[in-house]
């Protein structure tokens, strides 16, 4: 699968771009590039799919079917997008009747509004963009690459879209895409590489996410009247939240190895305890394992 | 490659952007040959300028046509750019090879010449000559090479200029030279084909040049 070696890329004796990007992606992967416009990303992608060569290093291991969803698709193209589509699979070594079926086919799931004999040009931007992420599965990719692709398409194209990247992936191939918006890449990608300012950066597990057991114990007034001591809950070890449940009623959580300490606190003091569960908690932990760098 | 040409042909016949350079075509063809007389290559001449000039702009509105992102799926697609290049190359030929037998064909239909199988080959040999040398400057000013449109319009004339009107100049001057001069066409077969073998190599060159010069840009 196709492995980015310290590639950098300029045009002519511009800036550079990109320097010293590093980047591997792994068959079965989502991979995702976020950063801002006119980071390079799209520059990056062109590099991935083989459009443009790298000014310095290497791309390799860049398998046999590639597909490449550019991010504006708007062809001004008299073409129906059945016609198109099924000139791209033949393109592709497909029979005409098996594209032009396949081409059907993904133009329903995709739900393209405008009509399948259109026009190409007189299609919207998103329908367009359908056409664009239809002609990329025309045959099942083993790296399929895609420059922005959630922007312009509905609300029922984003769910396809994500159904397409995850059969790409499950079925070993690699899935590469690019996006601004960090929600985005982070609720589809396996990894995410950040591009700022030419430089690549593999961002590290969003934020480390510590589980663990917790006791919550439900304390009450006792049962024979007798009024339960004050106790500063919040001094004893282990203990994570205390709140009121109603007039003398509590509810305390306690890590599990301190609940044993806690409740003999709670009946030494008088109270009753009245319910005692187990749930799990989560607890996040911010940049404490900060992106390293990708190389 | 034979999916690839028909797309070329469905884009370039869906846009109508051959209609300019092949009115051109049959414009210039029916000024210079009608109600023409006497032996063929004179004519025949006329009609592979004719033929010159109309491959060069139909080669550069073929492969104008795709906006970038269009073309950047095409490539990706069929794998390499440089398919894509030979691709556009084969359907321009191919489309040439229509215009040939039109301009072949209607001097005969239009004029009263005197006409020998030899002048025919002859006739094949200059049109070929003419319509790879016309591909080959339309390639290399083409949008793969010049993004202003302007610009590549300049040079395809200029080079369309130098090569009809410098005296000498191989291969489409010297043959065209050859031609008006002589009516012996048997005598001309051998340099005619010097002349289209020199536009051969003309042609695979330039397509080189283009996709070194575009993949530079890239």
């Amino acid at each position: 699968m196709p492995r980015l070696e310290a590639v950098s890329k300029r045009y002519g004796r511009g800036r550079w771009i990109l320097q010293d990007v590093d980047v591997e992606i792994p068959a079965g992967s989502v991979v995702a590039f976020a950063g801002g416009n006119g980071s390079g990303k799209s520059t990056l992608l062109r590099m991935v799919v083989g459009l443009s060569k790298p000014t310095r290093g290497a791309v390799t291991g860049r398998p046999a079917v590639v597909s490449y969803v550019p991010d504006r698709f708007s062809p001004n193209e008299r073409m129906s997008p059945l016609a198109y589509l099924t000139h791209m699979g033949r393109i592709r070594g497909m029979g005409t009747h098996a594209a032009s079926s396949r081409a059907h086919h993904l133009l329903d799931r995709l739900a393209l509004v405008g009509g399948k004999d259109a026009e190409l040009r007189t299609l919207s931007k998103g329908n367009a963009q359908k056409v664009a992420l239809a002609q990329a599965v025309l045959v099942q990719p083993q790296l399929l690459v895609l420059d922005e692709p959630w922007s312009g398409l509905d609300a029922s194209a984003h769910g396809v879209l994500a159904e397409i990247m995850t059969e790409v992936s499950g079925a070993g191939g690699a899935v590469a895409f690019t996006d601004h918006r960090e929600s985005v890449t982070r609720a589809h990608a396996s990894q995410t590489y950040t591009v700022k300012q030419g430089r690549v950066t593999l961002r590290g597990p969003e934020a480390v996410v510590q589980r663990y057991a917790v006791t919550a114990v439900a304390l009450g007034m006792p049962g024979h009247g007798g009024v339960p001591q004050e106790v500063e809950w919040g001094t004893i070890a282990g203990v994570l939240s205390v709140a009121a449940r109603g007039p003398g009623a509590l509810l305390v959580e306690v890590e599990q190895d301190h609940a044993d300490a806690l409740l003999l606190v709670a009946l030494r003091t008088g109270w009753s305890v009245v319910d005692v569960t187990r749930a799990a908690r989560s607890h996040r932990v911010q940049d404490s394992v900060a992106g390293g760098n990708a190389r | 490659m034979i999916a690839l040409i028909r797309y070329s042909f469905a884009t370039v016949l869906h846009t109508q952007r051959y209609l300019a350079p092949v009115l051109l075509f049959a414009g210039l063809l029916g000024v210079l040959t009608v109600n023409g007389s006497g032996p063929l290559p004179p004519a025949y001449a006329s009609s592979g300028g004719a033929l010159f000039i109309c491959a060069t702009w139909l080669t550069i509105a073929l492969t104008s046509l795709d906006d970038p992102a269009q073309r950047s799926i095409v490539v990706v697609s069929a794998g390499r750019s440089l398919k894509v290049l030979i691709g556009s190359i084969s359907t321009l030929l191919i489309s040439c090879l229509v215009l040939m037998v039109v301009g072949l064909v209607f001097p005969l239909w239009v004029g009263s010449y005197d006409v020998r199988a030899v002048d025919l080959l002859l006739g094949v040999e200059a049109q070929l000559t003419c319509a790879f040398t016309g591909v080959a400057i339309g390639v290399l000013c083409s949008r793969l090479v010049f993004r202003r449109q302007g610009y590549a319009l300049v040079a395809a004339l200029g080079l369309v200029m130098v090569l009809l009107f410098v005296e000498g100049l191989p291969p489409v001057n010297r043959l065209f030279t050859m031609m008006a001069t002589s009516s012996d066409s048997a005598e001309l077969l051998a340099p005619a084909g010097g002349m289209m073998a020199l536009a051969t190599a003309l042609l695979v060159a330039a397509a080189a040049v283009t996709q070194y010069l575009a993949s530079l840009k890239e």
